[in-house]
């Protein structure tokens, strides 16, 4: 999520609690794209009010792996692959350059870490670490948080 | 939603500039060349407010072509970029000019050198850079596949690597780049780079992504 | 949107025993985007005498060259170098110059007297206002922070190692906590026999 800190932590709970009292009302975990419709119904209650979020859902269900963005415009949009935030112009350089629908999984991660990385150079609002899952059938997975310093000074020893 | 880039390689600079001249709603021309030699081994690309940009260049040019002829020899890149700065910064608080600009010059003190320059006058030597809204999404990509030793080619490939990248996530259409390599022998004009010749580097050859550009995760 | 905070950028400069160091950040910026990590905003003016800019970055530029011309001036009617108070007053009468259309930048100054080598830091504001305390002084869109560090790490007549280890530990942490500047740091380290000059290894977020 990016964008406004408290607009993002705020509706991510709200989110989470809806998509909870779904699965107790229906025994049953809610898709991707009715969580994701939620948030955007949501938001777009409040629109013109000055919510400021540009999120990214994704998750696995009955359809198989799923992926939205929905910002605070109340925008929500299905697709392969997407960035968000201030420096998402920056990242998608990156992404575009290296992604293909079959790419294998350690190098998604991977090429996910590059782009934020990318992105956190160049956009001096964005920075710190990476924060890596892996959303798979069974779950999600944390696969890493890695400094961004550190990735600078690995990347520049590099040979291009 | 103009575009300007351009890079340092090895004994030379690359320098490339969207093709549009338009104004409010309307495109004038789709072949406008917003490059000016300043010496035989120096150039700039400039864009910005549709007059300022042919005043200020050509006040710019002529003044080094004057320099050029009392003096009988031509300013370095570095002086160059000075005189422009100069001339810009103390134009900025009586009647500014708004204008960006790239300049490119190789001469025998400094080697090979890129000055990017903004419409407030501030330069700075940079091994690669961009003006426009396109500068948003191809510097990480230059921050990325950039190399002080570039060959020519390789320019050229970047080049392309960048031009698609805006075809596919800028809203703005630029249907050709014009390109120039200035080296120690002079101004090259290269060949229009067109849109159908936007493709990104690893694709060039069969079509199939090329993977070992990812490099390994890091933990 | 602050005119002094467009481009990004900190400069300091502290007094130690028999020495004096200034440093600053490397960044060039336009608002959000960075363009350029090499852009130094500490410039040497004389054989022991830094100047420390920050503000807009073509008023940096334009302020130095002019500064650069005056002190010429001055060395060939005088015949010796200038001394840092001196060269305070200078700065000070060309900022005050632009009084109702100032220029967007605020100096830091450091050296030793050429005489005595009597260590000297001071500061301005963009109109010039002159400020020669005993300690340290800041500019730039982490002032604050640096004025925090400062406070917590600075001590009376510390050694030139101890003075660098100081002055970077200050910059780099006080750069850290603003988006608008870093992206690497210069730190010169000014002495009666030398001065040295580091880059250190910073955070390029």
């Amino acid at each position: 999520m990016a964008g406004g800190a408290a607009d993002c932590s705020f509706w991510e709970r709200v989110l989470a609690k809806h998509c909870r009292v779904y699965e107790l009302r229906n025994k049953e975990r809610i898709s991707v794209a009715a969580a994701s419709k939620l948030l955007a119904n949501m938001v777009y209650g409040y629109k013109g009010m000055g919510l400021s979020m540009g999120t990214m859902i994704c998750g696995w269900d009955k359809r198989g792996p799923g992926l939205y963005y929905v910002d605070s415009d109340g925008q929500r949009l299905d697709g392969n692959m997407f960035a968000v935030g201030s420096g998402a112009t920056y990242a998608y350089g990156v992404l575009d350059a290296g992604y293909s629908y079959d790419l294998p999984i350690e190098r998604a991660l991977a090429l996910g870490q590059q782009a934020i990385y990318h992105a956190t150079h160049r956009d001096a609002y964005s920075g710190g670490n990476v924060n890596l899952y892996h959303m798979k059938e069974t779950g999600w997975e944390h696969i890493g948080w890695t400094d961004v310093l550190k990735l600078h000074y690995q990347y520049k020893n590099e040979k291009k | 939603m103009e575009f300007l880039i351009g890079f340092e390689g090895k004994d030379f600079v690359f320098l490339a500039s969207d093709t549009s001249a338009a104004r409010s709603i309307v495109m004038f021309k789709q072949d406008q060349d917003k490059m000016t030699p300043l010496g035989k081994n120096t150039m700039m690309a400039m864009c910005g407010e549709a007059g300022d940009v042919a005043q200020f260049s050509e006040y710019i040019q002529k003044n080094l072509q004057l320099y050029k002829i009392r003096n009988g020899y031509e300013l370095s890149t570095k002086g160059m970029m000075n005189f422009t700065r100069k001339q810009l910064a103390e134009a900025l608080r009586k009647n500014p000019y708004h204008v960006h600009t790239l300049m490119a010059g190789c001469d025998s003190t400094d080697g090979c050198s890129l000055y990017y320059l903004d419409y407030l006058s501030s330069s700075v030597k940079v091994p690669f850079a961009a003006h426009g809204y396109g500068a948003y999404f191809v510097l990480s990509l230059l921050d990325r596949w950039h190399k002080p030793d570039l060959t020519k080619d390789e320019a050229m490939i970047l080049l392309k690597k960048c031009m698609a990248e805006l075809k596919k996530r800028f809203i703005v259409t630029l249907p050709a780049m014009m390109v120039r390599i200035v080296d120690k022998n002079g101004i090259h004009t290269m060949p229009p780079l067109l849109e159908k010749d936007y493709v990104t580097m690893d694709t060039v050859q069969d079509g199939e992504p090329d993977r070992s550009i990812v490099r390994p995760l890091i933990l | 949107m602050s005119i002094m905070s467009y481009n990004g950028g900190a400069a300091i400069a502290m007094k130690g025993k028999n020495c004096v160091a200034i440093a600053s950040d490397l960044r060039f910026g336009i608002q959000a985007q960075t363009v350029g990590m090499d852009f130094e905003k500490v410039f040497p003016m004389s054989d022991r005498l830094y100047l420390g800019l920050t503000g807009l970055a073509t008023d940096v530029q334009t302020v130095v060259q002019k500064l650069a011309f005056q002190l010429k001036l001055y060395e060939l009617r005088e015949n010796r170098p200038i001394s840092p108070k001196t060269f305070l007053s200078v700065v000070s009468n060309v900022l005050y110059e632009k009084r109702f259309g100032p220029y967007f930048i605020e100096p830091v100054i450091a050296g030793l007297d050429p005489k005595t080598s009597e260590p000297f830091i001071a500061s301005c504001d963009l109109i010039g206002c002159p400020m020669e305390p005993e300690d340290f002084v800041v500019t730039g869109t982490c002032a604050v922070q640096m004025y925090g560090m400062c406070e917590a790490l600075w001590q009376p007549d510390m050694e030139p190692d101890q003075l660098f280890e100081c002055v970077s530990q200050a910059l780099l942490n006080s750069v850290d906590r603003d988006a608008g500047s870093g992206w690497g740091a210069v730190v010169h380290i000014v002495e009666a026999d030398k001065v040295t000059t580091r880059r250190l290894k910073a955070r390029m977020d």
